[in-house]
C-alpha cells in the first residue's frame, strides 16, 4: 500500500504544470512576469489544499502511518542532489552572462549553445531523469510514466516548433486527469469507515 | 534433539500466531501506525484485530497510545525495543529452521 495511491500527489505535480503553462500564456498576452512569480503562488495555495486533503480524504479511509527515516533521508539526498545540479548550472550560466560573448571560456559557449538549441529535448530529459529518480525513490512506477510522456511530448515539440507554454498545458492536464481518476478509484476501493470509532481500539 | 528442532521449537509462539505475525510484521516496517492502516493491512475485523493487539501488548511488544484527534478516537501502535528485539529473535530462528532443509 503506498500514501500515493490516492492520486492527490499526481493532481498537485499536474496543477503546477498547467499554472506554469498558463503564467507563460499570459505573460505572451498581458506582458506580465506571470511564469516567474506562478511557482510561488502555487506553493501558497496548493500545498495547504493537499495537506488538508490528505488529512480529510486519505487519513481518514486508510489510516495513518509513519515511516521510519530511512525514506526520507533518500528524498533528502534527491532534494539535494537537484538542488547542487541547479546551482551549478545557474552559476555556469551567470558566468556565461557576466563575462560575455569574449570572456567565455569556449567549452562553456558550446555547452550554453547546445543548451539553447536543444532546450526543450534537455528538460525532457530533465523531466524523465527527475521522474525516475522520484519513481524509484517512494515506488511510485506511474511517476516513470509522467517522465516519459514529458520526454517524448518536449521531443516532439522540439521537432513540430510547439510553443512550450502548449507542452506544459497538455502534460499538466494529462497528469491532472490521471490524478483524478486514482483518487475516484482511491475513494471507491477505500469507502469511508462507518462509525466514530472506527479508529479506536476496541 | 537435532539444532535444526531446537530453531523451531525455539520460536516465540505468541509471534508465531499467523495474525498476530502479521501485525508484527507491518509494524516492524514502520515506525507507528494506526488502527485503522493495521486494519485495512491485516483485512481482520476490529474486535479480531483488537484481541490480538492486547495479547501483544501485554507481552509489552507494542504500545497503544490512545489519543483524540478531530475530536475523533484515534489509536496509535508501534513495537517496542522488546517487541522489535522478539521479532529479529523470531525470524532467525525461523530462517535458521527454513535454511537447514534440504531442497
Amino acid at each position: 500500500m503506498s500514501y500515493h495511491q490516492d492520486g492527490l500527489l499526481d493532481m498537485v505535480i499536474g496543477l503546477y504544470a498547467l499554472s506554469f503553462g498558463l503564467g507563460i500564456f499570459a505573460d505572451k498576452i498581458l506582458e506580465f512576469g506571470f511564469a516567474a512569480i506562478m511557482p510561488a503562488i502555487m506553493i501558497s495555495i496548493v500545498l495547504p489544499i493537499w495537506i488538508y486533503a490528505k488529512r480529510k480524504i486519505t487519513m481518514p479511509r486508510i489510516g495513518f502511518v509513519k515511516f521510519g527515516a530511512r525514506g526520507s533521508n533518500k528524498l533528502f539526498a534527491i532534494f539535494l542532489g537537484l538542488a547542487v545540479a541547479g546551482l551549478g548550472v545557474a552559476m555556469a550560466f551567470g558566468v556565461f552572462m557576466a563575462t560575455g560573448q569574449n570572456g567565455t571560456p569556449f567549452w562553456l559557449e558550446i555547452l550554453f549553445q547546445y543548451l539553447f538549441q536543444y532546450g526543450m529535448i534537455w528538460i525532457g530529459l530533465g523531466a524523465a531523469v527527475i521522474g525516475s529518480l522520484f519513481a524509484y525513490t517512494m515506488g511510485l512506477k506511474r511517476l516513470h510514466g509522467y517522465g516519459f510522456l514529458t520526454l517524448a511530448l518536449f521531443v516532439s515539440g522540439h521537432f513540430l516548433s510547439i510553443p512550450f507554454e502548449y507542452l506544459l498545458l497538455t502534460i499538466g492536464s494529462v497528469i491532472i486527469a490521471s490524478g483524478a481518476a486514482l483518487l475516484v478509484q482511491f475513494i471507491r476501493r477505500y469507502p469511508l469507515p462507518k462509525g466514530a470509532s472506527a479508529n479506536a481500539i476496541q | 534433539m537435532p539444532s535444526s528442532d531446537a530453531d523451531i521449537q525455539n520460536v516465540d509462539r505468541l509471534i508465531h500466531e499467523p495474525s498476530r505475525l502479521t501485525i508484527m510484521m507491518h509494524l516492524y516496517v514502520v515506525e507507528s501506525a494506526d488502527f485503522q492502516f493495521l486494519q485495512n493491512q491485516t483485512g481482520m475485523t476490529p474486535g479480531n484485530l483488537s484481541s490480538h493487539l492486547r495479547k501483544l501488548e501485554d507481552a509489552g511488544y507494542v504500545e497503544v497510545t490512545k489519543e483524540f484527534l478531530d475530536r475523533m478516537p484515534h489509536t496509535a501502535l508501534k513495537l517496542t525495543r522488546k517487541g522489535r528485539e522478539a521479532f529479529k529473535e523470531y525470524r532467525r530462528n525461523v530462517k535458521r529452521f527454513i535454511e537447514k532443509l534440504p531442497e
